[in-house]
């Protein structure tokens, strides 16, 4: 079946989905937006196309298809390199200090974020109760990891360096549903509320926030 | 100058960096960080890594941490001389970073925490939260299945070559058989692949603990 622009399969407010949908925008890619309603992503029809049965997914007019939403902008920021905002570093040292910044997203801050998202927002949401205990733990930890990210804020502009890359974008989906359950979590600390006031006002964001809708 | 790689001998970041060091040849000293005196908190160590985990290296006074970004710089910046484990054209390279994205958000996270129940929590005296760990393995489980199914199609995560995504999960799978599970075993594709990777010279060299190569 032939079409022309870029699919974005997923779910309006899912958080990777709209983590994918960010980078989109922001290198100007015109996507259709496809809804995988709720337990078709477990359907043998999408498992053909994504193994791990999860959201969001790319596919591309001649038939490539990629999954994992950091998998997904990577891949956007490098194709489209010559338009839209430049969001990943070129040179080698960069590109370490791009990398430790990526994998420090996922490790220090996703790993936690999320489950702090999901032991609130997620419980209510499927209509039990939150175990505030549970999430006063993993708050914990992931404040210390917020100190670090002060104090790195505290040299650089962004996460990797002076420059907006790829890293900043990918916090913000559970950066935001953070400071609904906290709303002081980035504003208590100076450093990490200018990145975070930055990063959060940008245009992508605000037009995906509420919903990720196609564009093209 | 050579190399410095500051980490804990058998942690899984430390082995993970030496790993590729050992693949790309390139030469290193391990300066020791005990992690259980908890060395990684100190600030003379903070002072180059905030977050206080380890590793972190020092390549000529270029300071890098978290143990993959090390391993992608050690494997870009030798990729001339020997062989290539991050490939370079644009949609090989993106399935790449499919594929470690993918040891990080399905594999790892469940591992490391099954590592932690069953092997950590004794070792500092607790007793092992059956519960969960039984909830980890069942959801590892059904992540390796899926693992079966994308290598019954290709030898390796990202395609038919090996990558630093393959490699990525060696020291947490060897974790998975020191906490007393098959999981690698049981599926023909994944077993072929485990045996395959877990079998590279360069693990054999830091499985058991990472030593420097040079003084």
């Amino acid at each position: 079946m032939a079409f022309t622009n870029l699919k974005l399969y997923g779910r309006p407010l899912s958080s990777a989905t709209r983590r994918a949908a960010v980078i989109l925008i922001e290198k100007k890619v015109p996507f259709e937006f496809v809804l995988v309603p709720n337990r078709e992503h477990k359907a043998p029809e999408y498992l053909k196309k994504h193994p791990f049965g999860q959201i969001p997914l790319i596919e591309e007019p001649d038939g490539f298809r990629l999954y994992e939403s950091r998998a997904i902008g990577r891949y956007i920021a490098e194709k489209y390199a010559s338009q839209g905002t430049p969001l990943l570093p070129t040179e080698l040292k960069a590109k370490a200090i791009f990398e430790q910044a990526a994998s420090s997203e996922l490790a220090n801050f996703d790993f936690l974020a999320s489950q702090a998202v999901k032991e609130v927002i997620g419980k209510k949401r499927e209509g039990l109760t939150p175990d505030y205990d549970r999430f006063n733990e993993i708050y914990s930890e992931l404040s210390a990891k917020l100190d670090a990210y002060e104090i790195i804020l505290s040299k650089q502009k962004y996460i990797a360096g002076d420059e907006i890359t790829l890293v900043d974008l990918f916090h913000i989906p559970f950066g935001s549903s953070l400071v609904t359950i906290v709303p002081d979590v980035f504003e208590k600390r100076p450093n990490v509320s200018r990145w975070w006031n930055d990063i959060s006002s940008r245009p992508s964001w605000q037009s995906v926030k509420e919903g990720v809708h196609s564009t093209a | 100058m050579t190399l410095k790689l500051y980490g804990y001998s058998v942690a899984t970041g430390t082995r993970r960096v030496a790993v590729v060091l050992h693949e790309m040849n390139v030469p290193f000293k391990l300066i020791p960080v005990d992690l259980r005196k908890g060395e990684q908190k100190s600030p003379e160590f903070m002072r180059y890594q905030p977050f206080g985990l380890t590793p972190y290296i020092d390549d000529d006074g270029f300071i890098l941490y978290e143990s993959r970004a090390i391993c992608y710089y050690i494997a870009s910046k030798y990729s001339n001389q020997r062989i290539s484990l991050i490939p370079s054209e644009l949609k090989a390279n993106a399935l790449f970073h499919q594929a470690a994205s993918t040891e990080l958000t399905s594999f790892d996270e469940y591992a490391a925490e099954i590592a932690k129940e069953k092997i950590t929590v004794p070792l500092l005296g607790g007793t092992t939260d059956e519960v969960a760990y039984e909830r980890l393995l069942s959801t590892l489980s059904a992540k390796l299945d899926v693992y079966d199914v994308i290598l019954s199609k290709q030898k390796y995560l990202a395609g038919d070559e090996v990558t630093l995504a393959d490699l990525y999960h060696l020291p947490c799978g060897d974790l998975l058989y020191r906490a007393g599970t098959d999981v690698l075993e049981t599926r023909p594709n994944v077993k072929r692949w485990w045996d395959d990777i877990s079998s590279r010279p360069s693990w054999a060299a830091v499985k058991d603990g990472v030593k420097g190569t040079t003084n």
